[in-house]
């Protein structure tokens, strides 16, 4: 339909951005402040409507546990994975186990799913574009680290379901960033995409050929990112008031979150002025009923020796991407710097060392990735495309086999969508069902790889043992998500699945969500 | 552009239709000694032409599964063929008798290679370790060194036949024969 709008959303750990092409030309949508970037925090309010962005964001002290921010950190993750528990010991929010290991945020008395959070900031993203346009949007593409696994790129499509939204696709945002930065370009190049984001680290290498965008490789952890440079100027900030004070502000959410805030906001003066003031008036009181103040100043000197380590950790993911593609850092032709930390004269300068060239200027590492979501959103609206993403899968597709052991059925960066099947036998007379679970990671032992989920299969012939071979077909689809079905490889008769041991919402659960969603009223206010 | 859709979609069909019997030079429309620079380039083409984004619009069901099913034979084609390995072995299975079963690269391929590459180069890691100095020495023309590298891997693995042949050839060489002419 010609006209259609269709959205590209980049749901950021902190920041989120949302863009629309017009006339041809990718374009960020301001909110009605004219922000363009929106802080991915949700704060229910008491009269029981939402704040999302930026404005939710000041909540966060003051609305402390009814505010939720970081959930991306949270998302598709089971309840007893170390991240939950990071996360656990540093928000002041509840996060509670749901059912089947899954994680809960419990808020105002209620208990919600880390998809219906995210889903409120996307219907932000949608608000803010519909504001703008003055009409309705549905369709968008969503943007998820390269290094999500299945069950967060599950969990990120049914935050855009529940939001109402129409998701197109679910694309990788080193992958957005690449199209933003080669589309209309008829360029032959050879380009890394450095991605730091506010909890997550992505590399990706792809080969543009004029209109074709080929990933080679990706590598990530999704276990590191610019909160933890500010960890360590929190740290920073706690170990000098604790020798000068005897008094510890981190065991004090409160004070803890007063630190995380001056923290960041320090780190950003400092990487653009080479120092930055800290200065925390009242930031606690002592035993006698003192009240202290906290005053500080961070300069490049102090900084850089506190964060090399975490640089350092992303050129091992630079490393192992280069090597999948089998590549050098010489054979680069441009590097894109993607993500707000990018922005530090650090790893500016790091990155330009590491890859024997300087970064490529003019590209806005803020919002890049959701230009790029929305130029492939309306290519995938339009009859004529003119860009092909072909993207690969970041981690091993296993099976759980005997004894705790896993066997490989696809290699991780092998392009996608792509299937291989796999045959099955029955093993005992009569056997009516069959099990398989399925993991994604690098390991052949089964606890260290992330289960996705155990498929049992049913109602295909019952017969002798062995006499029935099942072909259990394994796809990875353009989303990058997992898709398992099975058929009687004689009679082809396609067997029936059911899911367990998964994290995802229910059918059910997903539909009380949508109504839900749609009911919140989000709070407009400065 | 809905005259240029519809020969597409015949086209797609009868390629859907043909998809299990062809291989993945066929799939990738390229001659068994194409280049990688050839095979990359034919995954390119393939891709314009059957990348399932082309068809996203397309009320058509028959027509999206069709590209679909064609474009994952597409990227499988690839996948294999890119690696060296991989594609040497494949190339001599679909030249074989049992070529119907083996178009497809499957998880006993996968064993087979294994195992053909152990043969190639032992089965122990210290005979491999041991085997893979003596020929790297070998093509330094350090013949005293190799025949050393290729007496100690003998030891880990005295029945390797390929062990045997390489230490009598570096011995050989040490003495300053010359090589037998082709």
């Amino acid at each position: 339909m010609a006209g259609e709008i269709a959205i590209g959303i980049d749901l950021g750990t902190s920041y989120s951005c949302v863009s629309i092409v017009r006339d041809g030309r990718p374009q960020v949508v301001p909110n009605e402040w004219g922000e363009t970037t929106h802080a991915s925090v949700v704060s229910f309010l008491e009269d029981g409507t939402v704040a999302v962005g930026n404005a939710a964001k000041r909540n966060i002290l003051v609305n402390a546990e009814n505010t939720v921010y970081s959930a991306k950190r949270l998302i598709g993750r089971f309840f007893f994975s170390e991240e939950v528990k990071k996360t656990q010991a540093l928000v002041p929010y509840t996060i509670v186990e749901g059912p089947n290991n899954s994680v809960r945020l419990q808020i105002r008395g209620k208990q919600m799913a880390v998809p219906e959070i995210s889903a409120l900031v996307l219907k932000e993203m949608k608000a803010i574009v519909e504001n703008w346009l003055g009409e309705p949007v549905t369709k968008a593409v969503i943007t998820c680290p390269a290094y999500f696994n299945d069950n967060q790129r599950q969990a990120t499509r049914d935050a855009g379901r529940i939001a109402g939204l129409d998701v197109l696709r679910i694309i990788n945002e080193p992958t957005a960033a690449a199209l933003a930065y080669g589309f209309g370009k008829d360029a032959n190049q050879r380009i890394a995409v450095y991605d730091l984001g506010g909890g997550t680290f992505d590399v990706s290498i792809l080969e543009i050929g004029k209109d074709v965008f080929e990933v080679l490789s990706t590598a990530g952890d999704t276990y590191l990112g610019g909160d933890d440079f500010d960890d360590r100027v929190v740290h920073w900030l706690a170990e000098d008031f604790l020798r000068s004070t005897g008094l510890d502000l981190r065991q004090n959410k409160w004070c803890l979150q007063m630190l995380k805030e001056a923290a960041e906001r320090a780190k950003i003066e400092c990487g653009q002025q080479g120092w930055a003031d800290v200065s925390i008036p009242g930031i606690c009181q002592d035993p006698s009923g003192k009240v202290m103040n906290l005053e500080a100043r961070l300069t490049t000197e102090i900084f850089n020796p506190m964060v090399m380590d975490l640089v350092q950790r992303t050129f091992k993911v630079c490393d192992e991407a280069l090597q999948s593609a089998r590549l050098t850092a010489r054979d680069i032709d441009a590097v894109i710097l993607v993500g707000g930390p990018t922005r530090l004269p650090i790893i500016r300068q790091s990155v330009a060392h590491y890859f024997g060239r300087e970064p490529m200027k003019g590209i806005d590492p803020d919002q890049v990735v959701s230009m790029g979501a929305a130029l492939q959103a309306t290519a995938l609206l339009g009859a004529e495309t003119s860009t092909y993403l072909l993207d690969v899968t970041p981690l091993s597709l296993r099976i759980a086999t005997v004894g705790g052991f896993t066997e490989k059925v696809l290699e991780k960066n092998t392009p996608v969508p792509i299937e291989r099947s796999k045959f099955f036998t029955t093993s005992r007379d009569g056997q009516d069902r069959v099990k398989i679970r399925v993991l994604q990671g690098e390991s052949a032992r089964v606890e260290e790889c992330e289960s996705l989920g155990e498929f049992e299969f049913s109602g295909f012939r019952i017969a002798g043992r062995g006499e029935v071979k099942i072909e259990v077909a394994f796809e990875i689809d353009t989303n990058g998500i997992v898709n398992v079905r099975a058929v009687d490889a004689e009679t082809g008769m396609q067997a029936n699945t059911t899911i367990r041991l998964s994290s995802g919402m229910t059918e059910s659960e997903l539909q009380a969500s949508v109504a839900a969603n749609e009911a919140t009223q989000l709070a407009r206010g400065g | 552009m809905v005259p240029d859709l519809f020969t597409f979609a015949i086209e797609a069909e009868a390629v859907a239709g043909l998809l299990d019997g062809l291989d993945y030079f066929q799939v990738l429309k390229v001659d068994r000694g194409a280049s990688l620079a050839e095979l990359k380039a034919a995954f390119y083409r393939e891709s314009r032409l059957y990348h399932p984004d082309r068809v996203f619009h397309v009320a058509d069901d028959a027509l999206k599964s069709n590209v679909h099913r064609i474009y994952k034979r597409v990227t499988e084609a690839w996948s294999v063929l890119r690696d060296d390995e991989k594609r040497r072995k494949y190339a001599a299975d679909v030249s074989g008798p049992q070529r119907a079963q083996k178009l497809r690269w499957t998880e006993e391929s996968e064993t087979e290679r294994r195992r053909a590459r152990e043969e190639e180069i032992g089965t122990t890691p210290n005979g491999r370790k041991y085997y893979v100095a003596g020929v790297a020495a070998l093509e330094r023309q350090r013949f005293d060194e190799a025949l050393r590298n290729f007496k100690a891997a003998q030891m880990y693995e005295p029945q390797n036949a390929r062990y045997k042949e390489k230490a009598d050839e570096a011995a050989r060489r040490a003495r300053g024969g010359a090589e037998p002419s082709p």
